[in-house]
């Protein structure tokens, strides 16, 4: 790129993998605007825009394309699309606080991360190599893990959407379906130990994180 | 959240947990407005704008080196200006926000549709009318203010890279 005067911003909007992001926004929007009357079209769609997700990563790599603002386009897409599901399914599950709670560790592992990764100045969350935790470890240096848990963690939550009728108890869904077939119930369980696994991480992360923060005002003044 | 306002935390950690906790009582509160009005869509809408424009704000801020994206003085935004630069305005809008989702949760009754809520309650005296108008403005202004932060902040990461080529 040759040296410009004035920096023009419009070419970073256009890059192929934010545009992939824009189209997976979208692509959220109708799927929740019709979730309720069409189910199967809501879980397809947002399968789709999951896909995406993995693909924009590729793509920004392949075309020399990746940016700050398509890497917070990402995970700000990422925590809205899961709050919304969980919403919904705090509208056709009872009770709603279980989903609520949910929504709140996402929000508030996530957010507390992101804080701490600043004071820190890693560039990336998931680069965290040096952490004790055996779990870290695991969940952070193997990403066929992590991928696991976090398809497993959107899987379980659609299937859910997918199978509840009006004001039904969560467990008593689960476990018709699990009585179904030996495949059912093996396939609930897998993705009840990614999800269950995520959701462990999430508060791990949300304690370390915290501690970064109060480390870091300790560090200060320390220095002064 | 309101204590923010007069006691400022001390601690990292605490400014932290500060914004945390608005973020998730704002959105459990649109979370259970969208189950007792319909669309929901509205309201997941609202829980979206929020949790965008605060995340892509505070990551920018980051970027800049500001310490609070509160201290923002130098937009050129005029509305900006107005809604950083005065704290009793911008505490207006945020209660006025609050207030309202509040109002509306109180007045809900199942599956009814917020418009007839809305008019329901301003029929019933020029008062309810005056004080609905007023948190709705407040509302209003809170919401546009999230957009035009949201579209600053992503301009900023995006003058973040192109500075960082530069100055390769």
């Amino acid at each position: 790129m040759t040296s410009k005067s004035r920096p023009k911003t419009i070419s970073v909007y256009l890059y192929i993998p934010n545009i992939i992001g824009y189209i997976r926004i979208l692509l959220n929007c109708y799927a929740f605007a019709i979730c309720f009357t069409s189910k199967e079209l809501f879980s397809v769609l947002y399968f789709i825009s999951f896909v995406c997700d993995a693909l924009d990563g590729w793509f920004a790599r392949k075309f020399n394309q990746v940016s700050t603002f398509g890497a917070v386009l990402d995970m700000v897409t990422d925590r809205i699309s899961t709050a919304c599901l969980l919403v919904i399914l705090s509208q056709v599950y009872r009770p709603s606080f279980v989903f609520l709670s949910l929504l709140a560790l996402d929000i508030g592992s996530h957010w507390f991360q992101m804080y701490s990764t600043f004071l820190v100045g890693k560039s990336n969350h998931k680069d965290v190599k040096d952490s004790t935790s055996w779990l870290f470890r695991l969940y952070y240096g193997n990403r066929m893990f992590m991928g696991y848990c976090c398809v497993a963690c959107e899987l379980l939550y659609i299937i859910l959407f997918l199978l509840a009728k009006e004001s039904e108890k969560m467990t008593d869904v689960l476990m018709d379906a699990a009585k179904q077939s030996i495949i059912y119930s093996a396939l609930l369980a897998f993705l009840l130990f990614g999800w269950a696994t995520k959701q462990l991480v999430n508060v791990i992360q949300m304690k370390t994180a915290a501690d970064l923060c109060v480390l870091y005002d300790l560090n200060k003044k320390h220095n002064k | 959240m309101f204590l923010t306002f007069y006691v400022h935390p001390v601690s990292t950690f605490g400014a932290v947990l500060d914004m945390v906790t608005d973020r998730i009582s704002t959105a459990c509160l649109l979370v259970i407005l969208s189950q007792v009005y319909r669309p929901s869509f509205v309201f997941l809408s609202l829980l979206a704008l929020d949790i965008g424009s605060h995340w892509f704000q505070m990551y920018s801020t980051f970027l800049v080196g500001k310490s609070n994206h509160k201290d923002v003085k130098d937009s050129t935004s005029w509305l900006f200006r107005l809604y950083y630069g005065n704290r009793m305005f911008m505490g207006y809008c945020c209660v006025a926000c609050e207030l309202l989702y509040i109002i509306l949760f109180l007045l809900a009754k199942e599956s009814e549709k917020m418009t007839d809520v809305l008019m329901d309650a301003a029929k019933q005296s020029i008062i309810y009318s005056a004080l609905l108008a007023f948190l709705l403005f407040g509302w209003a202004t809170k919401q546009l203010v999230n957009v035009i932060q949201m579209k600053t902040a992503a301009d900023l990461c995006v003058l973040y890279d192109l500075n960082k080529k530069h100055n390769k």
